[in-house]
């Protein structure tokens, strides 16, 4: 009864003082409310996101929505929503007030605006080189092909910089079709393919064929705080594919493992502030477990007032180290573009203006046909020097009339 | 203590920049605004196509020529990493060289020879009015061909990335392949993303 009624006093400041905190902590991290009702469906969800979400997630929702497009044949949509998010991605050198936000203790890095890892945006750059190079532009899907490397040209390890190996060899494919020499960037990819002998270069080829196949890698935190971003890939659903024209067959293997380039990419400058930011958290949470417990046996214990008084000071630094550890998130951005593929690849070969059935088969591990995955496409050749450029996902819809 | 939790909570919220946003701002297109990067952007554009306009203009095939250049714009090539819109370059040489030659040279529509072929075959066919024969060719053939490449350097390390990119344009000889006149113009820009992004 003597604690009480000696302590009310005391404890109502101390908890009056650590709501005041923990109220106007609040408010620093308050938002417009960006209230979504997903379907599921990428395609009504993305325009709505990109349209009503938070502007932070715009580009992840345009990268989607365009890879998206891409397996459903609107390719004018996949362009539209490319251009602008690489319109974003290629701002970034401007001061951006949430990436400096996303630095600071008490901000998610994902408040940061996104324009993903490195794999993400090449892989957003080789999606607008296949289309600037169906409209008829091989130089600037050349341009993508070479922003798609340099995105990867700034790993930890320098043996994984710039080592996507289809970038390469289309840049020079490129540059052969436009009258050049593509040598120097052919021997680049022959480099990063790793002994997989690739096919020269065939300039009078005026039929492209992009594949795409198997769910690619997605991200997750790990470490105490889920501050160490990791990525995660399901099993492949389909290592190789086939396809057959006028009535002979030609075998594709990966060229590209995107998982690969996401996981070889190494720390990030990022990494270091999360890391600093879970120590900080860790720090203020042990002070103020030490303090709190401290601080309150202290006063409980003691039957000095001033020692109670003291106690209970330590008590409140230890209630706001616990509150100031609670609002720091050090937590990595785990925002993912989910719909990419696993693995990339690409074929050319030489045919006679006319129409022409493609059909595509995909291969599991075990080389066995997945028969639900197989496409068929019926191109019309026209024969005017402009190449036909083809793109085929074990996701696309079929059959196609291009 | 409560103030210090009182302003280390609200720090950040009066700490946003441009709250509201910024709003539209309208700018000359030669002077570099607040939304950068290390790609071509309009004051690239505006001081190579300037140049290049007046180097054409003192060139003695022009300057001297005894009838008027025709002139055909052949597509710049991009050779840089940054996928652009090729044809503004040559448009804009073509603006500024209609603007200020004074009838010194003269370009060739050739865009626009699908819609030229029809008139003509509409004239041919008495479907519209002529006020000459449409059966004489009077297509204009090209005496030079302006062209170009844009070509592009780029370095990338953990402490920026680095772009160069070298505008070069060619002023050819129809008849026989000379190049008459060449010039160029180099920028270089470099920028590092924030920590955030790296």
């Amino acid at each position: 009864m003597f604690l009480c009624s000696k302590f009310r006093k005391p404890l109502l400041r101390l908890g009056f003082s650590t709501l005041a905190f923990l109220f106007f902590a609040g408010c620093a991290t308050k938002e417009p409310k960006h209230a979504l009702q997903l379907t599921g469906n990428v395609m009504v969800d993305g325009p709505n996101a990109i349209e009503h979400g938070p502007p932070r997630d715009k580009v992840l929702w345009e990268y989607r929505t365009a890879a998206a497009a891409m397996r459903q044949d609107k390719f004018d949509l996949a362009k539209q929503y490319l251009d602008d998010a690489l319109i974003t991605l290629r701002g970034i050198f401007a001061p951006d007030p949430n990436a400096k936000k996303a630095r600071g203790y008490f901000h998610a890095e994902a408040k940061k605006t996104f324009i993903g890892e490195p794999y993400e945006r090449s892989m957003a750059y080789i999606y607008r080189g296949i289309l600037y190079w169906m409209d008829g532009e091989p130089d600037n899907a050349r341009a993508c092909f070479r922003s798609a490397e340099l995105e990867d040209s700034d790993t930890e390890k320098h043996e994984y910089a710039g080592d996507w190996v289809l970038p390469d060899y289309l840049d020079g494919l490129a540059t052969a079709k436009l009258g050049g020499d593509g040598m120097d960037a052919f021997k680049r990819a022959e480099a990063s393919a790793k002994g997989v002998k690739l096919p020269p270069y065939n300039p009078k080829a005026n039929v492209l064929i992009f594949f795409e196949f198997s769910p690619g890698p997605t991200k997750y935190g790990t470490g105490e705080y889920g501050e160490e971003l990791r990525f995660h890939v399901l099993p492949a659903t389909v290592l190789s594919c086939e396809f057959t024209v006028d009535g002979t067959i030609y075998p594709v293997a990966p060229a590209d493992d995107v998982w690969y380039q996401a996981s070889t990419r190494g720390g990030r400058a990022m990494d270091h502030i999360l890391g600093n930011k879970a120590v900080f958290k860790k720090t203020t949470d042990v002070v103020g477990n030490v303090a709190l417990i401290g601080g309150a046996t202290t006063a409980i214990a003691s039957h000095d007032r001033t020692a109670q008084q003291v106690g209970l000071g330590i008590a409140l630094a230890g209630l706001v180290s616990k509150a100031i550890s609670a609002a720091t998130t050090p937590e990595a951005d785990t925002r993912s573009w989910d719909n990419l593929p696993r693995y990339v690849s690409f074929a050319n070969l030489a045919v006679p203006p006319g129409e022409h059935v493609i059909t595509v088969q995909f291969r599991d591990m075990s080389g066995t046909v997945l028969p639900n995955l197989t496409k068929t496409l019926t191109v019309e050749v026209l024969g005017d020097g402009r190449d036909k450029v083809i793109f085929v996902s074990d996701q696309s819809l079929t059959p196609q009339k291009i | 203590m409560a103030v210090a939790g009182l302003l280390a909570g609200c720090a950040s919220s009066s700490g946003v920049k441009n709250p509201s946003g910024i709003p539209v701002t309208q700018m000359r297109p030669d002077e570099q605004g607040f939304v950068t990067g290390t790609g071509v952007e309009s004051q690239d554009l505006v001081a190579v196509t300037d140049k290049m306009a007046k180097s054409i203009l003192g060139i003695p095939q022009i300057a001297n020529a005894q009838g008027t250049p025709r002139i055909v714009l052949d597509p710049v090539e991009n050779s840089t990493r940054f996928p652009i819109d090729k044809d503004i370059f040559l448009t804009r040489i073509r603006a500024e060289l209609n603007t200020k030659a004074h009838g010194k040279v003269i370009f060739l529509a050739r865009e626009r020879m699908a819609a030229l072929e029809r008139e003509r075959q509409m004239k041919q066919a008495g479907q519209v009015t002529s006020s000459s024969d449409p059966n004489v060719v009077e297509f204009k053939g090209a005496d030079f061909f302006l062209t170009g490449k844009l070509s592009g350097l780029t370095t990338r390390t953990h402490t920026g990335t680095s772009d160069y990119i070298l505008y070069a344009f060619q002023l050819v000889d129809a008849r026989t392949s000379d190049i008459v006149w060449e010039d160029s113009a180099e920028i270089k820009k470099q920028g590092l993303e924030d920590a955030a992004y790296r």
